[in-house]
């Protein structure tokens, strides 16, 4: 059986990673703490909602991430990569706890749950753990993470701009004049959340992806009210159907993975059928942007190694570093033959999402800035290594691509940069050897205290 | 619309403000009473935004 969320927040408290509130707390305040502690958050009890505990702020370092995906942090993109070339196909059961209460009719109502106001200037309340399942006649299902922006008691905006295999089955739904069934798992595993962020080709099922990386299948229910599938271990589970109006109601601004305030955008509303719930239920808030972005590192890296392996260069270590929010930088150490630091590069630089990709050899700890900058000043020569590819694809909230300037519907492009930190050809490695103190393994300090 | 939504009402037709002003401004209320009231408000198909994501009344809206 694959784990569920509450497994995982089990983890984390063994690991010591997991702080619990047990003061109420008014659901306006939720992402003010989260942000202020170091452990991810349980709040026992939430002001005005007695049914419900909150948990956020779960995966917001990459030693939470490796926990739970149980690896160590250097072993996350490899352990990424392995899963996702083993999916495993989900079974369906009958009976579900995310089915414990059924909520139809008139009893459907967004209020009686305990969505937090996130950031100051958020367009409303948002719902940000999101897995959102919908289903084509023609490519079948897709899962997605996708932001719920709370509307009124019975629907919300959803942020369905960017390209994806969802937009394009809400297009197909739209050109019939028909509505887009979908339903929404709240409070599962992370690896349902990572396999809803990975790219998979559109006849590719995420939750077979999911499958791989739990090493088992993911358990799955009917829903009551739309022709889809949930994971039965879920939360909290929304039904309903994207109203066939196009891109027409405001949504956001929203906090965005980038750390900046987004734009408010044109989006298609959700109107929400069945609340379904566990019967003591747990609110399951993503804390933006830290979550978001280490949700993307194995993605992004897996990524990488793979663009290195095409390329025949031999990788030793990858990261997608959350100054870069896990997504737009790539740093790699290699195991270098000559010329490979610039085929390393071209290969980082053919990932879509990545502007920045810095390559080293394997001597240089990739994971601590100041070995970083030591070979990017003594290895780099700018005028030799240093590679810029003009107008490749470029994202809206990066300001620097100047979208705002561009108009409704304008594609941003961008520049991307390579540097290569490898040492250069020519140059003896011994010129590079470090400093070594005399004695060193001779004497030790605490003898002498 | 209920009290509430018409305090909302009539604090964004004075100016336009972000929806967290429009929190901040109510922290009295409960949150599930103040989401309610902007419900009322959403669903009265009254509201527009401006650059900055600002709430505001649309010019021509009717309230009722």
């Amino acid at each position: 059986m694959s784990h569920g969320f509450r497994e995982f927040l089990r983890a984390l408290e063994d690991a010591g990673e997991l702080l619990r509130v047990k003061k109420a707390v008014d659901p306006r305040h939720l992402s003010a703490l989260m942000a202020q502690a170091s452990q991810a958050t349980f709040f026992e009890q939430i002001a005005g909602y007695p049914d419900w505990r909150v948990a956020g702020a779960l995966v917001s370092t990459r030693r939470r991430l490796a926990i739970a995906m149980g690896c160590s942090e250097a072993a996350i993109a490899t352990r990424f990569e392995e899963s996702i070339r083993q999916p495993i196909e989900p079974t369906l059961v009958d009976r579900a706890p995310c089915q414990d209460v059924v909520l139809t009719g008139n009893d459907v109502d967004l209020t009686r749950v305990p969505i937090p106001m996130m950031h100051v200037k958020d367009g409303g309340p948002y719902i940000s753990a999101t897995l959102v399942v919908s289903k084509d006649p023609e490519y079948g299902r897709n899962v997605g993470s996708y932001r719920l922006m709370y509307r009124t008691p019975r629907e919300t905006g959803i942020d369905l701009v960017s390209p994806s295999d969802m937009r394009v089955y809400y297009q197909r739904a739209l050109d019939r004049g028909r509505p887009l069934e979908i339903a929404v798992a709240i409070g599962v595993h992370p690896f349902e959340l990572l396999a809803a962020s990975y790219k998979a080709p559109i006849d590719v099922d995420e939750l077979a992806v999911a499958g791989g990386l739990h090493g088992a299948p993911v358990e799955l229910v009917r829903c009551r009210t739309v022709d889809l599938e949930v994971p039965a271990h879920a939360e909290l589970v929304l039904e309903g159907e994207l109203l066939p109006i196009g891109w027409t109601a405001d949504e956001g601004p929203f906090g965005e993975f980038s750390h900046i305030t987004g734009e408010v955008k044109w989006n298609p509303i959700f109107r929400i059928r069945a609340i379904t719930h566990r019967r003591d239920p747990i609110f399951y808030v993503l804390q933006m942007p830290w979550e978001n972005d280490w949700l993307a590192a194995p993605v992004i890296e897996a990524a990488g190694l793979q663009a290195l392996r095409v390329a025949s260069v031999q990788p030793v270590a990858i990261r997608a570093p959350v100054g870069g929010c896990c997504y737009w930088t790539l740093v790699a150490s290699i195991k270098k033959r000559p010329g490979e630091g610039k085929n390393a590069l071209l290969a980082l630089l053919s990932v879509a999402e990545v502007k920045l990709a810095i390559v080293t050899d394997d001597d240089i700890d990739i994971d601590d800035p100041d070995q970083l900058d030591w070979a990017m000043t003594f290895r780099v020569q700018a005028d030799q290594d240093v590679l810029i590819v003009p107008g490749a694809r470029g994202k809206h909230i990066d300001p620097s691509v100047r979208a705002a300037a561009m108009g409704k519907g304008g594609l941003p492009t961008t520049a991307k940069l390579g540097i290569d930190a490898t040492i250069p050809e020519g140059i003896p490695r011994s010129h590079y050897e470090r400093l070594r103190y005399f004695a060193k393994d001779a004497v030790r300090l605490e003898d002498y205290r | 619309m209920n009290p509430l939504a018409r305090v909302l009402v009539a604090e964004l037709s004075e100016r336009p403000r972000h929806f967290g002003e429009l929190v901040e401004a109510h922290m009295e209320t409960a949150w599930r009473d103040f989401l309610l009231a902007w419900g009322e408000v959403r669903a009265a198909d009254i509201l527009g935004r401006d650059d900055d994501g600002r709430y505001l009344i649309r010019a021509g809206a009717v309230v009722s």
